[in-house]
């Protein structure tokens, strides 16, 4: 964690994920949004940043400020979610496509390209309308999604550590191919899991906000991608009710830096080769 | 006038604990169409000299004292583009490891035909293309092959085809960085046999770098061996090798560590302990401290390069003291 | 060319098991649309099972499937609901304005974020390269949706002066070609510009990595050491070989820069394959939907097949014969 800090860009990235993280875990406590509370009449609704909201009001007169921090929640929640899913199903399925090669990596690979070469947005779209629109299945959906990738970066690691001498002295010890996985494979390939899964985050947090934004949302979560799509869809650009959609774009392009930021800054540090200057 | 003449050259390069001095006080001259061999261990500096001489050095290297005559002029004093215009043109480099010098995507006829047209634009393709077909014949490459890539050939090919490379246009002279050391023995041999036999037929002169002294004692008219940045000994090969033999003491220890197949078997003895760690500063004569013969002196003072005849000069407070009658 | 034959076979077979995952994936539909369409029009239980039948969505799945399969080689993709008309002709026309769509923005961005690649990576560690990075980070860090937004926005509310929405103007009438011409144009400008500001910082950060990588190979230094001079050295030699891993990753981004179109698409109303889907998914019309997912995805199966014979062109290395 020191040496993030150390680098520069893991350094902003830190800051920004604080900030963030921040704003999804605190904020909500103090300033919880009720979607029920909506405005009196015609026009308190989409009016500009004021004494009572902060942050203007929605197309249903509610405060802004207050889904802005509810939404940082969900938005991070389906993130972090959908991440866990990929990278438990992606690294597992990687180490021992890659460590037990043959057949079953045959097969793996197959599959893995399959949904590599799949269009991801496409294939959320129509498992998002055939699968329904509660938050489970977006992070079903968009979990499904990213473990390819990770699967084959971890197998290609795995297939590398393989050749190398501890495993047929380990073998030849008596060692049990779990155990060998355990105590020599996990540790050398957690580096690249670890720097893989934090770029994932950015790329499932990223996804839900496309996907909410496409309507496919949970309507009852309201997260910063299904802010988007309210303020679309309610014509919220076209009467220039930028404290609506300017807010949660910018929070999910600071989310999504700070996560990108710390991944290719932890990548560096682990993987010397990778480094340039600066 | 000599072709090159190095006196007291200093290169550096930048270090975490200052300033690192790769070569440290070298003189090294080259006569027109001579062949010089450049010897010494991994880490002596024989690359980093070579290399300075087309200026080729990697960003933050930096030559301090000292100067390079070429052909006269002192390179050192050259801007960028002046270097650029003697590049390949009066100096050429073949560089060690062929199959990552050149370029994957590129035949290797062009490779070859590339620098001829830089140099001189009045030569047109047609005419590049039938040079390049007179080099491939001279280093033993069917023409045919004009149009095929890098890693269609084998390692003893790909080297013949960065030495057509070499030659281009007519250097001066060639440098050869450890051509032959990822080959094996025998195409060693016929590539060693191709430099000198290009080398006499064109009257080019030659800079042979290799760690290993046989190579150098079958084609070289003069050797040069390196020890931790510093020249330790200089001679005709035939002076150095022969039975006048080698006279500084790590020299004479390079050559006992080759088996002479002919005579009885020995113990090779390798010699014990590390080069000095450069970063450190030096006192005294840097081989001192493995050296089995070392004076009471050497560890103070540091030996100057001396001519002890026939061409012959030596950096050892031993062989000058012999030389002078007093040992 | 038996390579040649074997992949175009290694084509048709990921194009037959997409037509195959496709069927299945919509032929397990929580619900059932014929039972929505009967609910809302109240028929009675023949009128079901003809609609059924006329629809194909009688029968075993298996007969389902080779039926879908026949049809599909016939060109019949079923018949829309929502849209009133035919799913292949539909899909058809929603095509080729994603295409053109696609090729505006691809050129922008393969042109310019190369160049801004090379330009970076030539410079590694100087202020004009890190700020490039920078760049590059929070622009790809951007939904492609927002930027849009933004910039409908920017020209459609605040500024002005583009059209923000379809891809002419309603109810226009053109004196000539070239005016429906210009028309097209001026509403392809922002849908353009914005799939071109997200995928242009993925471009710039991957040339400018492979040059990087390049620079430090040996053949960069007998480049030096020939007397080439820095723009030979960059183009000639590091370019040609940088371009092989940055066409590879460009595979590989076909699948984003397809979800890149169609979030533009929705965006600003422009009639293509994402529109499609986005209102197909609102009407719950699942012929069309599955259509335009398989047709997508073919594109792509196609895109990739074209890459991967582009780059076993380029790279001597990798045959293309045996």
């Amino acid at each position: 964690m020191g040496k993030l800090w150390a680098d520069r860009m893991g350094r902003w990235g830190l800051i920004a994920l604080a900030i963030t993280t921040f704003i999804a875990v605190i904020c909500p406590i103090f300033f919880p949004f009720d979607p029920s509370k909506v405005g009196a009449d015609a026009a308190s609704i989409l009016t500009g940043p004021s004494k009572t909201h902060l942050l203007g009001s929605d197309e249903l007169g509610r405060d802004v400020l207050r889904q802005f921090f509810t939404g940082a929640r969900i938005s991070l929640f389906v993130g972090i979610m959908a991440t866990v899913i990929s990278t438990i199903v992606g690294s597992g399925l990687g180490i021992f496509a890659g460590y037990y090669m043959g057949r079953l990596d045959g097969i793996l690979m197959r599959i893995t390209d399959f949904f590599l070469v799949v269009p991801a947005l496409p294939l959320m779209i129509a498992l998002g309308a055939i699968f329904g629109q509660n938050i489970t299945v977006i992070i079903m959906v968009i979990g499904f999604l990213s473990w390819p990738r990770t699967a084959r970066i971890v197998r290609s690691q795995t297939l590398s550590l393989r050749q190398r001498q501890f495993v047929p002295r380990a073998k030849s010890l008596g060692s049990s191919n779990l155990r060998i996985i355990r105590t020599h494979i996990v540790p050398h390939v957690m580096p690249l899991i670890v720097a893989n899964t934090i770029l994932v985050v950015a790329g499932c947090i990223l996804s839900e906000a496309t996907l909410s934004f496409i309507g496919l949302g949970d309507p009852d979560r309201i997260s910063w991608g299904t802010m988007l799509h309210f303020s679309f869809v309610s014509g919220a650009i076209g009467r220039g009710a930028w404290w609506y959609f300017l807010p949660p774009g910018f929070g999910i392009l600071f989310i999504v830096l700070g996560f990108t930021l710390v991944g290719h800054s932890f990548e560096k540090i682990t993987n010397p080769r990778l480094g340039g200057s600066e | 006038m000599s072709l090159l003449e190095i006196r007291d050259l200093h290169i550096s390069y930048p270090n975490p604990k200052g300033e690192f001095f790769a070569v440290d006080g070298v003189d090294l001259t080259i006569e027109k169409g001579e062949f010089v061999g450049l010897a010494g261990e991994s880490g002596c500096g024989k690359t980093t000299l070579a290399l300075s001489i087309p200026r080729l050095l990697p960003r933050g290297s930096h030559i301090g004292a000292g100067s390079i005559h070429f052909n006269g002029v002192d390179t050192t004093a050259l801007s960028e583009e002046g270097m650029r215009a003697l590049r390949w043109k009066e100096i050429s480099v073949v560089f060690q490891g062929a199959l990552n010098a050149l370029n994957p995507v590129h035949t290797i006829g062009s490779q070859i035909a590339e620098p001829i047209r830089i140099h001189d634009e009045s030569v047109s393709k047609k005419q590049a293309h039938d040079r390049t077909l007179e080099l491939l014949e001279a280093v033993g490459i069917p023409a045919r092959r004009f149009e095929d890539f890098p890693h269609q050939f084998s390692g003893g090919m790909r080297q013949r085809v960065m030495i057509a490379m070499a030659l281009s246009c007519m250097p001066k002279l060639v440098i050869a960085d450890e051509p032959i050391t990822a080959l094996d023995v025998m195409t060693q041999a016929q590539i060693l046999d191709l430099l000198r036999s290009l080398c006499d037929r064109y009257s080019l002169s030659m800079l042979l770098i290799s760690h290993d002294l046989s190579v150098l004692a079958q084609t070289c008219d003069r050797v040069a061996v390196m020890y931790a940045g510093k020249m330790a000994e200089q001679g005709p090969t035939s002076r150095v090798f022969g039975n006048h033999g080698a006279k500084h003491p790590y020299t004479q220890r390079l050559l006992s560590a080759y088996p002479n197949i002919k005579h009885e078997r020995k113990f090779i003895d390798g010699i014990p302990g590390y080069p000095p760690d450069l970063s450190q500063e030096q006192v005294g004569c840097r081989f001192a401290d493995r050296c089995d013969v070392a004076l009471s002196r050497c560890a103070t003072e540091v030996p100057e390069l001396i001519d002890i005849g026939g061409g012959q000069s030596v950096a050892c407070h031993l062989a000058s003291d012999i030389r002078a009658g007093v040992q | 060319m038996p390579f040649l034959l074997r992949r175009f076979f290694t084509l048709l077979s990921s194009i037959f098991a997409i037509v195959t995952f496709n069927f299945f994936l919509f032929h397990i539909i929580p619900g059932d649309p014929i039972r929505l369409i009967a609910r809302t029009q109240r028929l009675n239980a023949e009128a079901i099972a003809k609609m059924r039948a006329s629809f194909g969505l009688d029968g075993s799945i298996l007969s389902q499937y080779f039926r879908y399969l026949s049809k599909l080689v016939h060109g019949d993709l079923g018949y829309s609901f929502s849209f009133k008309e035919n799913v292949s002709g539909l899909v058809g026309r929603a095509l080729g304005n994603t295409l053109l769509l696609l090729t505006a923005s691809t050129l922008i961005v393969v042109i310019l974020g190369i160049a801004i690649g090379v330009f970076a990576g030539s410079r590694q560690g100087k202020k004009s390269d890190t700020a490039t990075v920078i760049s590059s980070l929070i622009l790809w860090s951007m939904p492609t949706f927002w930027v849009g937004m933004l910039l409908v926005f920017t020209f459609g509310v605040w500024v002005g002066g583009l059209p923000i929405s379809g891809i002419s103007t309603a109810n226009a009438v053109y004196s000539n070609g070239f005016e429906y011409f210009m028309d097209i144009s001026r509403h392809l400008i922002l849908p353009t510009v914005t799939l071109a500001i997200v995928d242009i910082a993925f471009f710039i950060i991957i040339t400018r990595t492979a040059l990087i990588d390049v620079m430090t190979e040996d053949y960069m230094l007998t480049a030096r050491g020939k007397g080439l001079g820095r723009r030979a050295i960059v183009w000639r030699h590091g370019f040609r070989n940088a371009m092989l891993p940055v066409l590879t990753a460009s595979a590989l981004y076909i699948s984003a820069l397809v979800g890149g179109a169609i979030q533009v698409e929705v965006v600003f109303s422009w009639p293509g394959m994402g529109l499609l889907m986005y209102n197909s998914v609102l009407a719950r019309d699942y012929p069309v939907l599955e259509a335009s997912f398989l047709l997508t995805t073919v594109a792509v199966l196609v895109a990739n097949f074209a890459a991967d014979l582009l780059y076993r062109v380029l790279d001597p290395r990798v045959a293309v014969s045996k």
